[in-house]
């Protein structure tokens, strides 16, 4: 009912002023990574054409909003919708070369990859962009630098996102649009047998989910303070953008957001309470477990699961 | 340009070629027979290269000895997650498959710093010191005997695809395996075969290694991507193709390395993969079907 | 797809229940803080797991060892005995786990913090510190901008005050002191080598360090040149074109910035390639002294020099906790980083003793007077902090692996024996 999804939220907006900032700190990661993982839905979830180079256009919105900001004084508020634009250019980019070239599945996912790994190794050679040492973001708790001295203003900030992305899937998925999507990706061939532009529909679900990753990246580059090609370029950042919906239920509207509420407390707990003894990185073999008890128990996604356990009550 | 460092640059390269040729041969076989992109690829010839080390330094025993410890090690570790992991999840979507694989990665990848420590380690093997010169040249051994050991792998393996009976259903079963179910191979078999043999081909590539590269726990990721790159490049499911493949790539980043900054030597890789992927996606020798 | 009522429902209670079991899972944790005696706690976050685990690791041991030490020896008597309580966090190796770990140690009472070692996550530690009010000890991490821009901000009244102070060598200083140490060497062993090839692991330290010195060389503009300078990725799989490369240039020392993965592959590179050279000589990196390190390179790392942040071992209490070290650690050298983690947590008990309270801007005001000469390592004066928030006294010494041990050769002050240069020919 929409009653408890508005109370759901209301009580998402009203936790900051009860809980502390530990807390406050977690479900920012929550939102922001939802947020991601949403955005990825988009061409990953809905079309099936699997990027594990999404980092690129987290990288490419980041340092752009981070460098408009540092040389230009351009405040990050209007940056990150430039770093938005440079990412979908480069999205554009990777989709035409992999989508006209008729690559799919782990052929797509290996260039996706690829061009990920050569804006790193770019971004580690290029001195002007900071090179190995990367971009550091002086603190200074200006909101016109789009950063805050009280770290509910970027929960806030964060939740927006959240709930924005989701209500663009869930629009895009009760129009002609993301029907075009599913049917992609459930049968390409046929869909094109029907006329279908598939090329066209796969290069704007591409840009769109492109662009927003790159707004992220402004959000990634004024929370943390810092950019470093590794980091925010890296494998292991695609890697986390892209379990949450795949946990949660790749090509649903709720999967993300689900998916984003359950690893990420999961983690945080397992660091908690494996962490602190001598076994140095026991906590993330409970968290790799997980993954994988996930894979096995809940093949189609943590969401539609609990569809059909909903659907199963009389 | 130094003719001579030229020279010895496609030299090393080509040689070096052989260590990334063993990485990729078993990475090929497993996706070539089932289809599965085995994400903890990296992983698991990590821990092939942590037991040879181990064999090493508490047995005595030589990485070029112990290499078929490590192979039956992997062969074993690969049936349990095929038979446990893989296959139960053969109907799931794609992602899921990825999901599984990358947990699968995570847990190997953790299970070697608890168990061996974040330090990095190399294998002491006697041949890793010895070179002989040619003129201004110099031949590294090590490396010339990985590279002989590549080309019989390589080779062993494609005897084994070609004349047994197991390895005949295995090729089967990647052409067609629903016909190969029709005629009565028990497919679930072979796939499980099919993992194992691949892994244990990482296991022996791990242990060849050894003496020549450092690893550490987190070392896994890199040898993935470079291998994903070498058997995209020489054609999935194909074993010459693996063997040029690892070569190639090699060879360029070695020119890489002479002719740019040697610290950018990647970017010629992955342009290469991405040359591949858009003009000859089957790569150098894969089938070009559909 | 149908969003009928019952999905909605478990949707939005799904949303709801997460955040409460979140909620519920974390409200556990005041009960753990109910201490016995009076304590402070420290936050200690370092990366104890990927790629930078090693350093990490040992990062903590020390500080550790440093804690144990304090609260053997009575506590804070400033603060009426009060034992330092550790609460340790891992960064993974990434800013935002950094920044997640700061923010869980401080609400688990942690009233002063102490990290991180990659400036990645150090810099997402930063607006933690500066939002909360808790005064941030920064023991390893080498980039410039971590202090600088906290300072900038405090000058231009965008901040009130600076909580985030470093005790380690910056950047900048690694390349002056290895290009002075250089000269001074060549000079007392009176030799004059004319080419240097420098080469380096291209992360965040490498490149740090290779920029550092090649700005220093070229204000200093000594006799010596740099003819070629070659960079890798790291951690590299091969590295025999690029010693290839140096030996074209003809080189008479390599001056070599690693980790300990790359300095396994470098060196016997070099030794197999036949360089004919005075010696191997590092502005400073890890991976040339450990003691695992010794143990696989053995001959290859006999008469390399480093300079780089070392102990004082002359000093009969490094020794001691050396010695310790040495045990706790399973047999690892008590070096840069073992060693700067130990002295940070010391110098937090000395800030601790003069503050005499717990106010955060207190302790502040202590730090910014801090003058502390008992450190473990090797420093050019006793411990202050500057205008920006850095130890101007935090330098590096040249070190050499003789008789299979690291031993400070460089300066005189502290040179335990007499360095041998150039390297014996084989």
């Amino acid at each position: 009912m929409k009653l408890l999804a508005l109370l759901a939220v209301a009580v998402l907006v009203a936790l900051p002023f009860v809980v502390g900032s530990y807390v406050v700190t977690v479900l920012i990661f929550i939102f922001f990574y939802a947020y991601l993982g949403q955005a990825w839905n988009i061409v990953g979830g809905y079309a099936g054409q699997l990027s594990a180079g999404h980092a690129a256009f987290v990288g490419i919105g980041g340092y752009a909003a981070a460098l408009l900001s540092a040389h230009a004084g351009l405040s990050p508020w209007i940056g990150m919708w430039i770093g938005g634009a440079l990412a979908a250019l480069l999205g554009a980019v990777i989709g035409y070369l992999g989508f006209r070239f008729g690559l799919r599945g782990f052929y797509f996912v290996l260039l996706t990859v690829a061009f990920a790994e050569i804006c790193r190794v770019v971004a580690l050679n290029v001195d002007a962009v900071g090179g190995a040492l990367g971009l550091y973001i002086t603190f200074t708790g200006n909101p016109r630098q789009f950063q805050f001295q009280d770290n509910r203003a970027y929960y806030y900030v964060a939740l927006v996102l959240m709930l924005a992305s989701t209500a663009l899937v869930r629009s895009i998925e009760r129009h002609r649009f993301g029907a075009y999507l599913t049917a992609i990706r459930q049968d390409e061939g046929a869909c094109e047998a029907l006329g279908v532009d598939t090329l066209r529909v796969k290069m704007r679900a591409m840009i769109l989910s492109s662009f927003l990753t790159g707004v992220g990246g402004t959000f990634y580059a004024f929370y943390l303070f810092s950019l470093q090609p590794n980091a925010v370029f890296g494998i292991p950042l695609s890697v986390e953008i892209i379990i949450r919906p795949i946990v949660g239920g790749a090509g649903t509207v709720m999967g993300p957001i689900l998916g984003s509420f359950i690893l990420s407390p999961l983690a945080e707990i397992s660091r908690t309470y494996f962490a602190q003894g001598g076994w140095n990185g026991a906590h993330l073999i409970v968290y790799g477990l997980l993954l994988i008890a996930v894979v096995l128990f809940l093949p189609q996604g943590a969401y539609p699961a609990l569809l059909r356990l909903a659907r199963r009550r009389p | 340009m130094d003719p001579t460092l030229i020279g010895q640059g496609l030299l090393s390269g080509f040689l070096f070629g052989g260590v990334y040729s063993l990485m990729a041969v078993g990475l090929t076989l497993i996706f070539g027979v089932m289809r599965v992109v085995n994400f903890a690829h990296g992983d698991m010839m990590v821990w092939g290269m942590y037991l040879a080390w181990m064999l090493s330094v508490r047995a005595g025993i030589d990485p070029y000895v112990g290499f078929v410890v490590c192979a039956v090690a992997l062969f074993l570790l690969g049936l349990v997650v095929q038979r446990g992991l893989v296959e139960r999840i053969v109907d799931a979507p794609h992602e899921m498959q990825i999901l599984l694989m990358l947990g699968v990665a995570l847990v190997l990848e953790n299970a070697a710093l608890v168990t061996f420590g974040p330090d990095p380690a190399r294998v002491r093997s006697p041949l890793s010191q010895a070179t002989v010169w040619l003129g201004p040249i110099f031949v590294d051994l090590a490396r010339l005997l990985t590279f002989g050991l590549a080309m019989a792998l390589t080779g062993a393996l494609w005897l084994f695809l070609a004349r047994t009976d197991l390895g005949r259903s295995m090729r089967a079963a990647a052409d067609n395996p629903y016909g190969a179910r029709v005629i009565g191979t028990d497919v679930r078999k072979v796939y499980g075969a099919a993992f194992g043999v691949g892994a244990a081909c990482v296991g022996a590539a791990g242990a060849l290694v050894s003496p020549i590269l450092p690893f550490q726990p987190t070392s896994g990721l890199g040898l993935s991507v470079t291998s994903f790159n070498i058997v995209i490049i020489g054609g999935m499911g194909s074993l010459p193709g693996a063997f040029v493949g690892g070569i190639l790539v090699s060879v360029a980043e070695s020119m890489g390395a002479v002719f740019l900054s040697p610290s950018m030597k990647e970017l010629v890789s992955f342009g290469l993969l991405i040359a591949i992927l858009l003009f000859r996606p089957a790569g150098l020798f894969g089938k070009t079907a559909g | 797809m149908s969003s009928g009522n019952k999905s909605t429902n478990r949707r939005a209670f799904l949303k709801s229940a997460g955040a409460a079991a979140g909620l519920t899972a974390l409200a556990g944790f005041p009960a753990v803080l109910r201490a016995q005696a009076p304590t402070f706690k420290v936050g200690v976050v370092h990366p104890v797991t990927g790629p930078l685990a090693e350093p990490g690791q040992a990062c903590r041991l020390g500080a550790q060892m440093a804690a144990d030490a304090i609260n053997a020896a009575g506590g804070i008597k400033g603060l009426g005995g009060a034992r330092l309580e550790l609460i340790f966090g891992d960064t993974q190796t990434k800013p935002e786990v950094g920044r997640t770990e700061a923010e869980r140690v401080i609400t688990q009472g942690a009233q002063m913090l102490m990290g991180s070692f990659d400036s990645g996550s150090t810099a997402a530690m930063v607006p933690v510190a500066q939002q909360r009010r808790v005064p941030f000890l920064v023991d390893i991490a080498a980039a410039d901008p971590i202090t600088a821009n906290v300072a900038k901000s405090v000058r231009e009244g965008q901040q009130k005050v600076q909580y985030v102070y470093r005790n380690f060598p910056t950047g900048s200083s690694f390349g002056r002191k290895a290009v002075q140490y250089f000269g001074e060497v060549f000079k007392e062993a009176n030799v004059s080598p004319k080419r240097v090839v420098l080469m380096y692991c291209n992360d965040l330290f490498g490149q740090n360090n290779a920029k550092g010195f090649q700005a220093a060389h070229a204000a200093a503009k000594p006799s010596w040149e740099i003819v070629d300078v070659i960079p890798w990725p790291e951690p590299p799989q091969d590295l025999s074109t690029e010693v290839s490369r140096a030996k074209a240039a003809k080189p008479d020392i390599i001056a070599p910035i690693t980790r300990p993965a790359s300095a396994q592959l470098l060196l016997p590179e070099i030794r197999k390639q036949r360089l004919d050279i005075m010696g191997i000589v590092g502005p400073g990196s890890p991976g040339l002294y450990e003691a695992g390190q010794i143990a696989v390179l053995k001959e290859d790392l006999e008469y390399v020099m480093a300079s780089t942040p070392w102990a004082n071992f002359r000093n009969p209490r490094t020794q001691k906790v050396a010695e310790d070290y040495l045990k706790r650690s399973g047999g690892k050298t008590f070096d840069t980083n073992s060693g700067y983690s130990y002295d940070g947590m010391s110098l937090i008990a000395d800030i601790l003793e003069r503050a005499k309270s717990t106010d955060p801007d207190t302790i502040v005001e202590s730090m910014k007077k801090t003058n502390y000469a008992n450190g473990l390592m090797q420093y050019a004066g006793p411990i202050v902090f500057d205008e920006i928030g850095d130890n101007p006294n935090a330098v590096t010494t040249m070190i050499q692996i003789l008789g299979q041990k690291a031993v400070a050769v460089w300066p005189k002050e502290a040179a335990l024996q007499k360095f041998v240069f150039p390297r014996p020919k084989r």
